[in-house]
């Protein structure tokens, strides 16, 4: 019993130590192949002008949230659409509807975050 | 609505118009329009008397409205008239219509007429209700709400001190009688279940024998009830004991004095027994009460009025001997005389103290007589109306007070009893000194030597017409009253003049073994009252200077009776003192000490000190507000999971 | 599986409505930018008077669609009925207020429009899902209007201060349905109320989710101890959403309280009766004690409200029909008297600048008698003073609690009420014994002066209107307890 359960378990165990070893074995290579002349620029792990090492208070410009949450919005909005897709099937015409209206709504919300200027930087 | 209805309801509007609008319909106006009302009123209660008394029509009882409806608690509005609420209502609403009319001359150099035209109609009102209720508590209304005319009349002047202290004295010692007038409402609605007066009055027979269990005593319940019913007739009727006030009272306006203090408001204590009589038949120890009481203070008074020398107070004390006479003739049976004495005397009293007022009136408003005298010829008029008055308080024949009187000593006399006996003698010597002191108070007035200053000497004049018509209208009922309604009140008449309205028991009846007494019993009054009539006049016309040496001679009985047997000073060490000083210790310590800082000061201390401490806890934190959240629920929880558990 | 040919979707409609207008608004306003703010705004006005006549021409009866999600009774309707006058009032009386203020932006109808959708939608809950979309569809609105004037320091902290502790009550009210969801196995109302019929005790797991969920939900009619962001929010938000606070969410609140309460958790009363008598004790306490203190009329009026929830919700406690009919006519009563209020409040302007102080009424009878007047009533009948409305409200609540036996409740209330009174007196006091140092203008404001003198003629006449609305109310009450 208790084998025949921890039977059902072995592929992810398998996938696990897959990703384990790929995951190495890049990190070995790149480490072996790769020319290493780290300086001031490099170390910095964002081109969007912040320090990588400060206080984390620090002031920073609100826009880089307003697209942060603009970009979930929609990232949640596929992450709705790929169960929906998958289940249209056997939802029928009245899910199908219902992402419809759904994306209706959000397209509401996108022309109004466009036609106040939220998508441009300056 | 039926006429009668008016006869009550006119005095009130009027007192509402005065009272309320007196401004806007001016003084003039207002006194026109409580005059008229009044008038008609007298005008309505005459036909009435009439109707009701005189033809023998029966008696009417008008519903006006529900008042109180709670469990066998069930009193109306409503408005009784027979026999004896006919007598009352004729008597006040003349009397009240000749003050009235007399008190547009006597106030007319008053600020404030409207409010004094106002208060007067109020009494009326008052008094009305009192006398034509059909249940305890309509009188009880009506016995208060002349308590509150009274208060608001003895103290009008409010500017003067004296008055002030007057009006709270009256006030206070009538609350003492009110308070034994409602405890024995109380106990008959105990005894009866009910107050209507119909009720009590068919189940006084067979309630004669019932008693009371308190505190292991038996009481005879008849006899507490009337007793205390008594109590309350004593306040308000100035009888011995509770009569303090009546003097005091003298601080209002005359005519006030003339129309509650002498005519009617003192009369109501004599109306609530006769009122009850089928009540007090059947309490022979409390007619023993009010008999010795009665004539306690017919004489007491009547000694004390032969010392004092201020024109009013005279009177005042004579007003209290003669309720005297009424109460002791109550005491003995003799409910029908009494009422008639009440119904005269309304007349001769009132006239006195108008004629009185005339007189100060005259005088620039002294009333000490020993700064008047030989001014009759300056105001005839008012002389001629004081000898009336006079004639009839003393009961000399065919005056109205001869008849009521005479029959009130004929009746205690045939009472039989040693307090009828004693009655009677007290009756007799009080007479006597009523002649004396009546013709003391004439003669040092109008006669003699004027002591006055020549300022006042030279203001003398008589009154104005509008006041000299009311004093010749009661001077008619003063001179014929008596003659002509005998027959009726006390005479063969009176079966059916009474009708169901009086109660006496077979063997109690007094005023028809009056009838039958000895003719020296008859005799004698008149001829005490000559005799006081002639000692006045050697004293005070022929031989001025005796008075002072036999006050001298008798320096202790004088004072004694000057200062009112000193009944104010010990009730003031015996009452007055110790109430205030136990009240200071209440107020100082009870109150001051104790009750507020734990009561209202002590609560709305605490209220800021805990408004201030919630007010603190409010920081503007924002995690201060999550904790206060957090701790919330874990109390909640815990409170819950407490609670699951155990 | 859903059929699209059967799904019911009558009973929606009204929200279907106004989610519609909204976003048709949404889009109109935002091409023709800022000068669209009065148009927009009495377009609002527009869509709560339609939807309202629609929901009063609303089929009686109880109708259930989404599943069981949604639900339509006349307890339903009546509350969403209160809900759009609310907002109505509300609107009218701010359209002038926020252009003198010089923030007249064409999102705030259209934000209060949504949040008032949000609270229909709550009403209309029949699952603790719905009830969470309702309530954060609601609360959204609500931050952005609190923080609505953003140049303005206060505002801004309000705002801040309301989102984290309402993000914080959410979480709360979150994880007491998931326990609920664990322990009885069901996220509907109707069936969390057979779960509840069966099992004569709970288990403890269920009762600590409900205290959860009564949490999220005292939060947001800010009763004692969840009350300490109110003072703060009302007096730093713009005073036209303060008084939208102070009204509308309140009673939309009050509704979802009693739907949980009575219909879903209504088997085992007992276990939140107590947590609700604690709480209604501590909101009449803490209501009249701080808001004696205070000088400031908004925060004043904040606490007044606090102390008002506690004795709305002696009604809930009383866990009768007595009770809830006591409750809605108290909130109904609340709902017309504050908003005449703060249509005061919205007038109170001297030399163009909004003051809030109590002493700046000063006098104002002298100058200003109707306004005074009117004031006046409305705060005698806050103190409950017979015969003006607020009277009958405690009068009702008061009667069920006793009818309950629960007399510490009742006496609390009473002796609260009393404390409570010395401030709403002191007011009129002010306005009628002090005398002005500077009059107040005078306000070109129609829309506040149409609800203050409707307030307070509410107030008056409520005596003689009352038999049918407490018939109407009976008759909601009926309809949800039947359920």
């Amino acid at each position: 019993m208790e084998q025949a359960f921890l039977i059902d378990y072995f592929p992810i165990f398998v996938f696990i130590m897959i990703a384990i070893g790929i995951s190495t074995m890049a990190i070995i290579a790149s480490w072996i192949v790769g020319r290493q002349k780290p300086d001031d620029e490099k170390t910095s792990p964002y081109e969007c002008g912040f320090e990588p090492f400060e206080d984390a208070r620090g002031k920073f410009d609100v826009r880089f949230y307003l697209v942060a949450i603009l970009f979930i919005i929609f990232d949640l909005e596929v992450a709705f659409l790929f169960p929906w897709a998958v289940s249209l099937g056997s939802i029928g015409l009245f899910g199908f509807w219902s992402m419809v209206v759904f994306l209706a709504v959000l397209t509401i919300g996108f022309i109004y975050e466009w036609k106040k200027g939220a998508l441009e930087w300056e | 609505m039926q006429i009668e209805v008016l006869a009550i309801g006119l005095p009130l509007l009027g007192a509402i118009i005065a009272g309320l609008f007196g401004r806007s319909i001016t003084d003039r106006g207002a006194q026109f329009i409580t005059c008229l009302f009044m008038i008609v009123a007298a005008l309505i209660s005459m036909k009435i008397f009439r109707d009701v008394a005189i033809l023998g029509n029966d008696s009417v009882t008008i519903e006006l409205f529900k008042w109180i409806s709670s469990g066998t608690l069930d009193v109306a509005w409503s408005l009784r008239f027979d026999a004896l609420s006919a007598v009352m209502l004729f008597v006040v609403n003349v009397v009240s219509a000749s003050v009235h009319i007399y008190s547009v001359g006597y106030m007319s150099h008053d600020k404030c007429k409207a409010r004094f035209m106002s208060y007067l109609s109020l009494f009326t009102f008052a008094m009305l209700m009192l006398v034509t209720s059909d249940n305890l508590l309509q009188l009880f209304f009506g016995w208060e709400g002349v308590g509150l005319a009274s208060y608001l009349l003895i103290g009008f002047w409010n500017h003067k001190p004296s008055a002030n202290k007057a009006a709270i004295k009256a006030f206070i010692v009538n609350r003492v009688g009110d308070f034994g007038l409602a405890l024995g409402i109380m106990t008959i609605f105990v005894i009866f279940g009910s107050i209507q007066f119909d009720a009590i009055f068919s189940a006084a027979g067979d309630a004669s024998n019932a008693s009371f269990l308190f505190l292991g005593y038996e009481f005879h319940a008849l006899s507490l009830a009337c007793g205390l019913l008594f109590i309350g007739a004593m306040g308000k009727s100035a009888q011995l004991g509770l009569h303090t006030w009546l003097p005091d009272a003298m601080e209002g306006p005359t005519p006030v004095s003339a129309l509650i203090h002498a005519a009617t408001m003192v009369t109501a204590g004599v109306f609530l027994v006769a009122r009850m009589s089928p009540l007090f038949e059947y309490a022979p120890m409390v007619q023993m009460a009010v008999t010795v009481v009665g004539a306690l203070t017919a004489l007491i008074a009547a000694t004390i009025a032969v010392t004092q020398f201020d024109i009013k107070r005279v009177i005042a004390y004579s007003t209290m001997s003669q309720l005297g006479y009424m109460f002791f003739a109550l005491g003995v049976s003799a409910y029908g005389a009494a009422m008639f004495h009440l119904f005269t005397h309304a007349f001769f009293k009132a006239l006195l103290f108008l004629g009185a007022g005339s007189v100060i009136h005259a005088m620039s408003d002294e009333q000490d007589m020993r700064k008047m005298g030989g001014i009759w010829k300056k105001i005839p008029m008012t002389y001629i109306m004081m000898w009336i008055g006079n004639l009839a308080l003393a009961g000399l024949p065919w005056f109205a007070g001869y008849y009521s009187k005479d029959l009130i000593l004929e009746a205690a006399f045939a009472d039989h009893s040693w307090f009828g006996e004693f009655a009677f003698w007290c009756g007799i010597t009080a007479a006597f000194l009523t002649a004396f002191y009546s013709w003391r108070l004439l003669f040092m007035t109008f006669h003699g030597k004027s002591r006055a200053d020549d300022k006042v000497i030279a203001h003398i004049h008589e009154s104005p017409l509008v006041m000299q018509i009311p004093l010749a209208a009661l001077a008619t009922g003063a001179l014929f009253a008596g003659v002509a309604f005998a027959p009726y009140f006390i005479g063969e008449h009176r079966i059916d003049f009474w009708q169901n309205s009086l109660f006496v028991l077979e063997h109690n009846d007094t005023i028809e073994a009056a009838h039958h007494a000895p003719s020296w019993v008859a005799q004698m009054p008149v001829f005490v009252a000559i005799i006081g009539i002639f000692l006045a006049y050697i004293l005070y016309v022929v031989a001025k200077t005796i008075p002072t040496h036999i006050a001298k001679i008798f320096s202790p009985i004088h004072s004694l009776f000057f200062n009112k047997w000193y009944f104010d000073e010990i009730y003031d060490a015996l009452i007055v003192r110790p109430l205030i000083a136990l009240g200071r210790v209440f107020w100082k310590r009870g109150d001051e000490g104790v009750i507020d800082p734990l009561g209202p000061d002590g609560v709305s201390a605490t209220v800021n000190v805990s408004s201030k401490t919630v007010g603190r806890m409010e920081t503007g934190y924002i995690y201060h507000y999550a904790f206060a959240m957090l701790i919330g629920v874990v109390a909640l929880l815990t409170l819950y999971l407490f609670k699951f558990y155990w | 599986m859903i059929d699209l040919q059967t799904f019911n979707i009558i009973p929606v409609m009204p929200e279907i409505i106004m989610a519609l207008m909204g976003m048709v608004l949404l889009i109109f306003a935002v091409s023709q930018g800022n000068k669209s703010y009065r148009i927009v705004s009495w377009y609002v006005v527009l869509t709560c008077i339609t939807v309202g006549a629609i929901l009063l021409r609303f089929p009686q009866g109880v109708s259930i669609t989404f599943g069981g999600m949604f639900v339509t009774e006349p307890f339903a309707v009546f509350m969403k009925l209160l809900v759009l006058a609310g907002a109505s009032l509300v609107l009218l009386m701010s359209i002038t207020y926020m252009q003198r203020e010089k923030i007249a932006r064409f999102e705030y109808p259209i934000l209060i429009l949504f949040s008032t959708l949000g609270m229909m939608v709550m009403l209309s809950a029949n699952d603790l899902i719905s009830l969470y979309m309702g309530l954060e569809l609601q609360s959204l609105p609500l931050y952005v209007l609190a923080a609505f004037n953003r140049d303005n320091l206060k505002s801004s902290e309000a705002g801040l201060k309301y989102f984290v502790l309402g993000a914080l009550s959410s979480g709360l009210l979150l994880y007491g349905c998931s326990m609920v969801y664990g322990f009885a196995g069901t996220t509907n109302f109707i069936g969390l109320a057979e779960v509840f019929a069966l099992e004569a005790t709970p288990v403890a797991g269920v009762v600590v989710g409900l205290v959860f969920i009564l949490v999220g939900l005292l939060f947001k009619i800010s009763a004692v101890p969840f009350h300490m962001w109110s003072p703060d929010v009302y007096e730093g938000a713009p005073s036209s959403v303060t008084a939208f606070f102070a009204v509308v969410p309140k009673i939309a609140a009050i509704g979802l309280l009693i739907r949980v309460s009575m219909s879903a958790f209504g088997g085992i009363a007992e276990q939140w009766q107590q947590v609700l008598m604690l709480v209604a004790m501590g909101s009449m306490i803490v209501g009249s004690m701080a808001a004696i203190v205070q000088t400031n009329i908004k925060r004043l009026m904040a606490y007044s409200s606090i102390g008002h929830m506690g004795y709305a919700l002696i009604g809930l406690t009383a866990a009768s029909s007595a009770g809830v009919q006591g409750l809605l006519v108290y909130m109904m009563i609340y709902m017309f008297t504050t908003a005449g209020v703060f249509a005061i409040i919205l007038l109170m302007v001297r030399k163009n600048m909004q003051v809030e102080t109590i002493d700046d009424l000063a006098g104002l009878a002298q100058y200003k008698p109707l306004m005074a007047l009117c004031m006046a009533v409305l705060m005698f009948s806050m103190a409950g003073i017979p015969p003006l409305a607020g009277f009958f409200g405690k009068l009702f609540v008061f009667q069920a609690a006793m009818a309950e036996g629960m007399y510490t409740l009742a006496i609390v209330g009473v002796l609260t009420s009393v404390i409570a009174a010395y401030y709403y007196l002191r007011i009129i006091k002010v306005m009628y014994f002090d005398s002005a140092t500077e009059q107040l203008d005078n306000v070109e404001d129609s829309g506040s002066n149409f609800v203050m003198r409707a307030s307070a003629f509410f107030a008056v006449v409520f005596i003689t209107i009352a038999w049918p609305i407490v018939e109407a109310i009976h008759y909601a009450v009926d309809s949800l307890l039947f359920l």
